[in-house]
């Protein structure tokens, strides 16, 4: 009984962390129009940044500074900022499914770069021992609910900065130079700077959130930064409702709750390949479903900022 | 040097497979208006399917190929009636999600009966030849002229057939082919079953050369998106020329730099070309954004 109740903490752990993910990608791609499909990328810069800079285990690579745990998420955060920076000056040229696609190229650059990087990010084996936050507090089963609420605590701290950003007069402009970029531009707004900020603070957040990510995991290797990251977050967020408020924290709740479920069957051999395919048999399903009867999501924008121009 | 022109033979093979494996994701952006995440799919598809008629049904590599090609294209065909059909109106962020819904339930299912272990052809195209300063197999000879049959093939049913005139006015101007009454149906269905039989016998070919495993269409799905955007997805040539390019560019630069950084050459390419000509290398007019 008790491990079905924490293969379930688990589950709602990594919803959560993937709560956080689709309401920062829901202001990039829901809000500023920017679909990135590279966000696997920035995660990943931030978990190799955060775990390279603190790692105590590992001392066959080159670089081991030592970092404390806060200044590596510090450092985590600004390669994120950083990397998207990089991405996003050259990406943001074109728009659209171009966008789209120059992001995803990007974040397998980043995947690849890590593979072959042995020297720095050990490769394809990673790093698998590191001390997590507030162990001396709890252990073994006890941590895991530890984790499940400091995850969940991020969510909220998450949700709020995005509530308070997309009531305000900024996150008014991102979602005015997405319907109606030349309007936006004639009254002055610099559109493209805007994108460029919005972008990199989305690579900031992505970058500050992935240890949570490396904590709940426990490994570092480039085989957790695949595309599924990102495919993962966006169907989240689409079940959710793109560009609503709540949408993203309620799609990634149904959505990890459905496709982990298939895991608590147990199997081995041969099933076992076939229960691992479920589950993304179950992730196709649920796309392709509500792409089709709920195109708009659970929850919509109008919703989320009805008399947001008013009242507030 | 002589490495130089061996590397060049491999690009030529990686770049033809790539050219007709791009060119037909290009063409559904065309006239479908949207990009086929799981066109890498349909491309694993046809190489399970030609590995199993080779290993299994003891079937003769090319009636393999052909069977394949023809089967992965009817699959193309039917999905887009039952998946994409239902979804044409709901715009594009809706068709690329439901595109990239369908990659993880083929990925799933195709995961499920052909299993997970990667495999080999048992196909021999004997011992290389010694060519001067080469040596090539007859496979890779075979794939390099099959690949230009079939886009001498492709360009002659699109410039000289009545379907292939429809077609390319449709990816011109869907309103307007419409308003001529141009059988959009047709026209749609003749698209889906060109574009997937193609990337069926691209998976077919892929396949010989390398190895079949369920990840194929990941990996294949990036550098075709790649050779696609590259291209500027509107020119066929202009996907076509540019798939060859990035087979070239990936296996020319293992001179220098280590074959692990194939997949970070063709996308540092593909970069590079959004940066100097953001509307596709070989095309003149702007990019038609989604």
């Amino acid at each position: 009984m008790s491990g079905v109740l924490l293969f379930f903490v688990g589950v709602i752990t990594l919803a959560g962390i993937y709560a956080i993910l689709a309401m920062i990608l829901n202001l990039e791609a829901g809000w500023a129009g920017m679909w990135d499909l590279g966000l696997a990328g920035l995660v990943a810069v931030g978990g190799y940044v955060f775990i390279i800079t603190t790692q105590q285990t590992h001392e066959d690579v080159i670089l081991t500074p030592h970092w404390p745990m806060w200044a590596g998420i510090l450092a985590g955060s600004v390669a994120g900022g950083l990397a998207a920076l990089i991405i996003g000056v050259p990406s943001l040229r074109v728009r659209g499914e171009y966008f789209l696609i120059t992001t995803l190229a990007f974040a397998e650059v980043i995947r690849q770069l890590s593979i072959n990087l042995g020297s720095v990010t050990r490769g394809t084996v990673g790093f698998n021992q590191f001390s997590r936050p507030f162990e001396s507090w709890a252990t073994g089963a006890g941590y895991r609910w530890l984790l499940l609420a400091l995850v969940w605590l991020v969510v909220v701290v998450v949700y709020l900065l995005m509530r308070r950003l997309g009531y305000s007069p900024y996150g008014r402009l991102l979602r005015g130079f997405r319907d109606n970029d030349p309007v936006a531009r004639s009254l002055g707004k610099h559109t493209n700077r805007h994108r460029i900020q919005t972008f990199v603070l989305a690579g900031l957040l992505y970058g500050a959130v992935a240890p949570l990510y490396v904590w709940f995991i426990r490994t570092v290797t480039p085989s957790l930064f695949t595309s599924e990251v990102t495919f993962v977050t966006w169907t989240a967020l689409v079940i959710g409702g793109i560009a609503s408020l709540r949408g993203p924290v309620i799609g990634a709740l149904i959505l990890l709750l459905v496709t982990e479920a298939a895991s608590l069957v147990q199997g081995s051999g041969e099933m076992a390949v076939v229960l691992a395919s479920v589950r993304f048999i179950v992730l196709g399903i649920v796309l392709i479903l509500v792409m089709r009867f709920r195109p708009e999501g659970l929850t919509n924008e109008r919703d989320a900022f009805a008399g947001a121009s008013g009242k507030g | 040097m002589i490495d130089d022109m061996q590397n060049i033979i491999f690009g030529l093979v990686t770049g033809s497979i790539l050219a007709i494996a791009s060119v037909g994701l290009s063409m559904i952006r065309q006239t479908e208006g949207f990009i086929n995440i799981a066109h890498g799919q349909l491309l694993t598809l046809g190489a399970f399917l030609g590995y199993t008629f080779v290993s299994a049904l003891d079937m003769n590599i090319f009636l393999a190929g052909l069977l394949s090609m023809l089967l992965v294209g009817i699959v193309g065909v039917v999905l887009a009636v039952i998946v994409f059909r239902p979804v044409a109106r709901s715009g594009p962020l809706a068709q690329l999600f439901t595109s990239i819904g369908l990659a993880y339930l083929l990925f799933g299912v195709m995961r499920v009966i052909f299993g997970a272990n990667v495999t080999f052809f048992p196909t021999s195209f004997g011992t290389r030849l010694d060519l001067g300063p080469v040596n090539v197999t007859v496979g890779e000879i075979l794939i390099v002229v099959t690949a230009a049959a079939v886009v001498a093939a492709l360009a002659l049913f699109l410039s000289q057939t009545r379907l292939g005139t429809w077609i390319r006015a449709t990816a011109s101007n869907p309103e307007l082919a419409r308003l001529r009454g141009i059988p959009v149906n047709r026209v749609s269905h003749a698209v889906w079953f060109v574009a997937s039989a193609l990337a069926g016998l691209a998976g077919v070919m892929v396949g010989l050369i390398g190895n079949v495993h369920s990840e194929l269409g990941w990996t294949q799905t990036l550098i075709i998106l790649a050779a696609a955007v590259l291209g500027g997805l509107g020119s066929i040539y202009g996907v076509l020329a540019s798939g060859l390019l990035l087979g070239l560019a990936m296996d020319l630069s293992a001179l220098v730099i280590p074959t692990s950084y194939r997949t970070v050459v063709a996308f540092g390419v593909l970069i590079l070309g959004l940066l100097l000509r953001p509307q596709g290398l070989f095309v003149s007019a702007g990019r038609r954004e989604a």
